[in-house]
């Protein structure tokens, strides 16, 4: 991992077109701004970590289990 | 078309029915084309296939039958993996977690936004959600 110091208003410049600034250093926290195309997907690295392990524990069911909680969950289906 | 070796046996599909994902699942980049396997049970849940991947299968449903006032608005830089026009083109459906204890889940948190039109889905993480990964099932209370 590449590790640069850098002070509030100072910034890094990531390949062509992302831009990542220092803005504010206060106890405990720093806020960071972030320069990038729309296409780019920036997510805070622990909410990514959790969706990413609730899709490997999606990805892991058994066809036996779900065909009876289908069956058991079409009582339960709400009326729209 | 044919998938070999899925948890559902050998499958043959109609690659006209492939659903795209052009960035794949969170965690699954990899994974692009699902196909919707026939659910011959009465139910709301129904289940994509990789193609891809034969060992790779989601459950999926559409949320809105257990929580009436789900809602995602899809972003404007959404709408165009999903080569949609308009907000209406989309439609939001949640992945199911079956636990070991055989509890369901939905992950509102992470929604799938599909457009049935150009047949492309994409998974979002909702930003500042109160929505959970890991939703149960909301309780039935039992009608006298």
């Amino acid at each position: 991992m590449l590790v640069l110091t850098r002070k509030s208003g100072e910034g890094i410049v990531i390949g062509e077109n992302i831009i990542v600034k220092v803005i504010e250093i206060k106890s405990g926290g720093i806020r960071i701004g972030i320069e990038a195309p729309r296409e780019t997907k920036i997510y805070r690295q622990e909410v990514y970590d959790r969706i990413k392990q609730e899709n490997i524990e999606a990805a892991n069911w058994d066809i036996n289990d779900l065909n009876e909680l289908s069956a058991s969950l079409f009582s339960k289906k709400v009326k729209k | 078309m044919k998938i070999k070796n899925t948890r559902f046996g050998d499958i043959e599909y109609d690659p006209q029915e492939v659903i795209t994902f052009p960035q794949g699942l969170i965690g699954f980049e990899h994974l692009r084309r699902f196909v919707v396997m026939p659910n011959d049970k009465d139910g709301p849940l129904f289940w994509i296939q990789s193609i891809e991947d034969p060992a790779i299968a989601f459950i999926l449903t559409d949320p809105t039958n257990f929580f009436l006032n789900y809602r995602v608005i899809p972003e404007e830089r959404e709408k165009e993996p999903l080569q949609a026009v308009k907000e209406d083109d989309v439609y939001a459906l949640s992945i199911v977690t079956v636990s070991q204890d055989k509890k369901i889940t939905l992950n509102l948190a992470a929604p799938i936004l599909f457009n049935p039109s150009s047949k492309r889905a994409i998974q979002v993480i909702l930003e500042g959600t109160e929505y959970s990964p890991q939703t149960p099932l909301p309780e039935v209370k039992p009608t006298k």
